[in-house]
């Protein structure tokens, strides 16, 4: 009885509980929806990321952390690979040479990562092949084919076709040069990455190096980002000679940009609600200021103080609660909408990629934000109920009896 | 023992600045039963005296003894607690919680006694059907008239089975008609359920139906005194 009460409260001055709904239900959703917004920038980031080249796990050998040598490969990589595969989340396992080196045309050079892959297995790992704008990927019947970033071909002046000579340093130390033609060329969401690596096949390279098969880098592809930690760790323990990462530790920006944003996101929603506590305090102490008599009345008739502050709290919660559940609905539905069909952003394309960032931004946010929301919106209700609560209870009975 | 008593109560308003006696040495004595009216002039401390006796103000010297137990040192929550089991309350604004209904009015005193909504709901109703309103009551405050409002403010002031009812001017804010109708149902109440009523007042018809009258005069009681209408009707 003591709850409806507080809820029929709430509706005497329906025009200002409307008011003070709204302002939370706005604040809030536009508060989530920037929120969104940046989780889904981190998304498209990281996604982007593991899709393009990270996968979800890599594996090295120890001595590949240190100076990245052609020689520093991964021993019984064959076994590795096949022991990888046994797990039910793995969707993709890729095998890579990495070489540093140098691609030249004939008027410029550029200094570049050559990944020597498997074509059919790195399709399954990353999507590189997807983003294939000149040519095809690995589909001609020739040798030494190579498949280059439309950045780069555009510093080195070539096109489709066009030849394109690797320079870099054997397994023996000498230096050794290879003619490649250009048979597609790509172009991600990052141009730093487009300028900086090129894909050959890893027979093409192996010919080059005259060596056996190798590996200096197993990438791992799974099912779910989530799906990482279960996967990643048994495998770590498994191979303890080798270095196992995940995308975290892989590229640690990532990871220290998500927590910031996480952290910067409750600052930013917290602020938010700071701003509407102010709001809130107004209208509650206006509701109490209007009901002195009443409160001297409920207090004469036998109502302890405790119940008058808790009654008031109630009344405070409900009305933030109602704008709280309205801002939250009203952000769902957007993040949800633009989250399927997203913004477009291609008027800043240049910028994007150089954040590696897509022309469709596609918003979303956690469920983990969503719990410490909620206790954040109650301890808004709670901080702003208690100024005009104490307000109320301090009221003398006699007294506020016979205000009007 | 008397059901209130006061011994040598004072109230004086700002002490420090210029003391105003509001209430000056009384002694007062009220029986289980009685129907009293509390007169006087405006200013003369009827309405301090009925705080005094209901623990919403307290005395600044003397004792308030109601129903066996001394008030006059209570704490405000004691007080609030006291006054839920043993007083009931009408006020001359009704003041009925205008978001409940007339049956939720009666049966929140009820909740306040932590009284199992079954009880409290059926309890509510005889009150009602006892004040001539069981056709009203899911009518809200504004959809009744004074006197029904002071019907309901009755019925709630009757609802926490207290020892006696304090009526501060009832008949103040109604028509002649409502208003005999409302002194009728206290003096039947208090005929058949020997409920004590103190009513403060200047309405001479209030006046005319108390069977006791207490007059005030600048915070001291100038006379206390049997109605002789009441008495001439008794005999």
């Amino acid at each position: 009885m003591l709850l409806k009460l507080a809820w029929r409260n709430i509706w005497r001055n329906k025009k200002r509980s409307l008011i003070i709904i709204s302002a939370i239900a706005v604040g809030l959703c536009c508060g989530l929806f920037a929120s969104a917004t940046m989780f889904g920038m981190w998304d498209s980031m990281i996604n982007t990321t593991i899709d393009r080249d990270l996968g979800h796990f890599q594996i090295h050998s120890k001595a590949f952390e240190d100076e990245k040598l052609l020689t520093d490969t991964i021993p019984n990589f064959e076994n590795v690979i096949s022991t990888i595969k046994t797990n039910k989340n793995v969707t993709g396992v890729s095998s890579r040479i990495l070489i540093e080196g140098m691609a030249s045309s004939a008027t410029s050079s550029n200094g570049v990562r050559i990944l020597g892959i498997d074509s059919e297995t790195e399709k399954k790992v990353t999507s590189v092949y997807k983003h294939i704008v000149k040519g095809s990927y690995f589909e001609e019947n020739w040798n030494n084919q190579i498949v280059i970033g439309e950045k780069l071909a555009d510093n080195l002046g070539i096109k489709e076709k066009s030849k394109i000579v690797l320079g870099f340093q054997g397994i023996d130390g000498s230096i050794i040069y290879g003619a490649f033609r250009v048979t597609g060329i790509f172009r991600t969401e990052s141009s730093i990455f487009d300028k900086s690596n090129v894909f050959v096949k890893e027979d093409d390279i192996l010919r080059l190096i005259n060596s056996d098969k190798i590996s200096n880098e197993i990438v791992v592809r799974l099912s779910s980002v989530q799906q990482v930690d279960s996967v990643y760790i048994p495998i770590k323990k498994e191979f303890s000679n080798l270095s196992v990462k995940y995308w975290g530790d892989i590229a640690p920006e990532l990871k220290f940009y998500y927590n910031m944003l996480t952290t910067q996101m409750n600052i930013f929603v917290g602020i938010i609600l700071f701003a509407l506590l102010f709001g809130i305090t107004n209208t509650m102490l206006m509701s109490v200021m209007e009901r002195v008599r009443e409160f001297g009345v409920l207090m004469a008739v036998g109502m302890k103080r405790s119940r008058v502050f808790f009654m008031i709290i109630m009344e405070t919660i409900s009305l933030s609660f109602i704008g709280g559940i309205i801002g939250l609905i009203l952000a769902l539905i957007l993040i949800q909408y633009f989250g399927s069909v997203g913004i477009n952003l291609s008027a800043f394309t240049e910028g994007l990629s150089q954040w590696s960032l897509g022309t469709r931004l596609y918003t979303s946010l956690p469920f983990s934000f969503y719990p410490p929301l909620v206790l954040m919106i109650l301890a808004t209700a709670i901080i702003a109920a208690f100024y005009p609560a104490l307000k109320a209870i301090k009221l003398k009975p006699a007294t506020a009896i016979r205000t009007y | 023992m008397a059901l209130i008593e006061l011994n040598q109560v004072s109230k004086i308003y700002d002490e420090t600045i210029v003391p105003i006696h509001a209430v000056d040495n009384v002694d007062l004595k009220i029986e289980k039963g009685e129907f009293t009216a509390i007169v006087g002039p405006s200013g003369s401390g009827k309405t301090t005296m009925l705080n005094l006796i209901g623990g919403l103000d307290q005395p600044t010297s003397g004792n308030i003894i109601v129903d066996g137990t001394d008030i006059s040192t209570y704490k405000p929550d004691a007080l609030i607690n006291f006054r839920l089991h043993h007083i009931g309350f009408v006020f001359q604004a009704y003041n009925l919680i205008p978001v409940f209904t007339a049956k939720e009015n009666v049966e929140f005193i009820m909740l306040l006694q932590n009284i199992s909504k079954v009880k409290r709901e059926k309890k509510a109703i005889e009150f009602l059907q006892a004040v001539g309103l069981q056709d009203r009551i899911n009518s809200k405050p504004t959809e009744l008239s004074g006197g029904q409002q002071q019907r309901v403010a009755v019925a709630r002031a009757l609802a926490s089975t207290p020892s006696f009812v304090l009526a501060d001017e009832p008949t103040a804010n109604l028509d002649s008609v409502s208003a005999e109708s409302l002194l009728d149902l206290m003096e039947d109440l208090n005929r058949k359920h020997n409920m004590t009523f103190v009513f403060s007042t200047h309405d001479q018809r209030v006046i005319k139906r108390a069977h006791r009258i207490v007059t005030l005069q600048d915070g001291k009681i100038k006379s206390d005194e049997l109605n002789p209408v009441h008495i001439k009707n008794e005999t």
